[in-house]
């Protein structure tokens, strides 16, 4: 059932959650279609995310049951759009690429005219988790 | 479990057991001594089964030898996972096991072979003693992720955490 669940979260303080399908999902793509992806906003952040894209399991990991995260730091100028991301951290190598291809296709709101233009630096950190499934069979 | 899946995990061997012969020129000539045995392999690798099992079968009547015999029949264990012939596959991996109980591809053809018979310990036996032969061969990494997908089914979960100062443990509570 889980599977097939939109994602929920309860709210945290100063923190949002929602639920996002990713790109791959879109695609028609059955692995990613079951993959849940849920966001964790900062509420306290200046910005506010536009386009947020999730990056895709890697099949590797999947199947060698690799779980981990990587953290992409990166800029964020007043249209919204990301500069400069690069790879801070990542637990395993196989995280860092769909990491950062993630982040190169997200984006933020502009600046309203009544903000002040500025670069913001910020970073964002997926963790790739593998939750154990029932599945029933159907003869 | 897909078949396709198979196709690719069940491991080949290709043969090319050369000899060397001298002719009444003294030329030398390096060619397959069991040219159905290697034929067979190439059409399997290849993807094309039946052809691969037939001259396979051919190449095990006229096999020299422990090499090609466990060739021969290593192969025919792959050929007939492929064209989903599941018993005649075991009883050519077991054959091949009897004769050698160190070739881990026998192990790892054998393990898809249980995992598709929905024989889940005995595929977890074989792909132990596989890997303890070769920790390294992808093809047993490739049947273990079966299995695990079999036994063991997981749901990626990617959770996207904009907060600052996070740690890495941080509490992200669902609904169960």
């Amino acid at each position: 059932m889980m599977l097939l669940t939109a994602a929920r979260c309860l709210l945290l303080a100063g923190v949002s959650c929602v639920a996002l399908s990713s790109p791959a999902a879109a695609q028609g793509d059955n692995r990613a279609r079951f993959t849940r992806i849920i966001h964790v906003e900062d509420s306290t952040s200046e910005r506010t995310p536009s386009v947020t894209a999730a990056p895709q399991y890697p099949a590797l990991a999947r199947r060698d049951r690799i779980e981990g995260e990587a953290t992409v730091c990166y800029t964020v100028d007043k249209n919204g759009r990301i500069h400069k991301p690069a790879v801070r951290k990542s637990s395993h190598r196989m995280f860092a690429k769909p990491s950062l291809k993630a982040i190169k296709q997200s984006s933020y709101e502009p600046l309203r005219p009544d903000q002040k233009a500025s670069f913001v630096k910020t970073c964002r950190t997926f963790r790739f988790l593998l939750a154990p499934v029932a599945i029933e069979e159907v003869e | 479990m897909s078949w396709s899946a198979a196709f690719a995990t069940a491991t080949i061997t290709a043969v090319l057991l050369v000899s060397a012969s001298w002719s009444e020129e003294s030329k030398v000539v390096i060619g397959p001594r069991n040219p159905d045995l290697a034929d067979g392999a190439q059409e399997l690798l290849a993807g094309n089964a039946k052809e691969g099992v037939e001259l396979t079968l051919r190449g095990l009547k006229i096999a020299q030898g422990k090499r090609e015999k466990e060739a021969a029949l290593s192969n025919l264990c792959a050929g007939y996972i492929m064209i989903q012939d599941l018993d005649s596959a075991l009883k050519y991996c077991n054959m091949l096991l009897l004769s050698n109980d160190r070739h881990w591809r026998g192990y790892n053809n054998r393990a898809l072979i249980y995992v598709m018979k929905k024989e889940y310990e005995k595929a977890e036996k074989d792909l132990a003693i596989g890997q303890d032969i070769n920790p390294n061969a992808r093809t047993l990494k490739v049947v273990k992720g079966m299995l695990l997908d079999a036994t063991h089914p997981v749901s990626p979960n990617i959770i996207i955490d904009d907060r600052k100062g996070k740690k890495a443990d941080a509490p992200v509570e669902e609904d169960s």
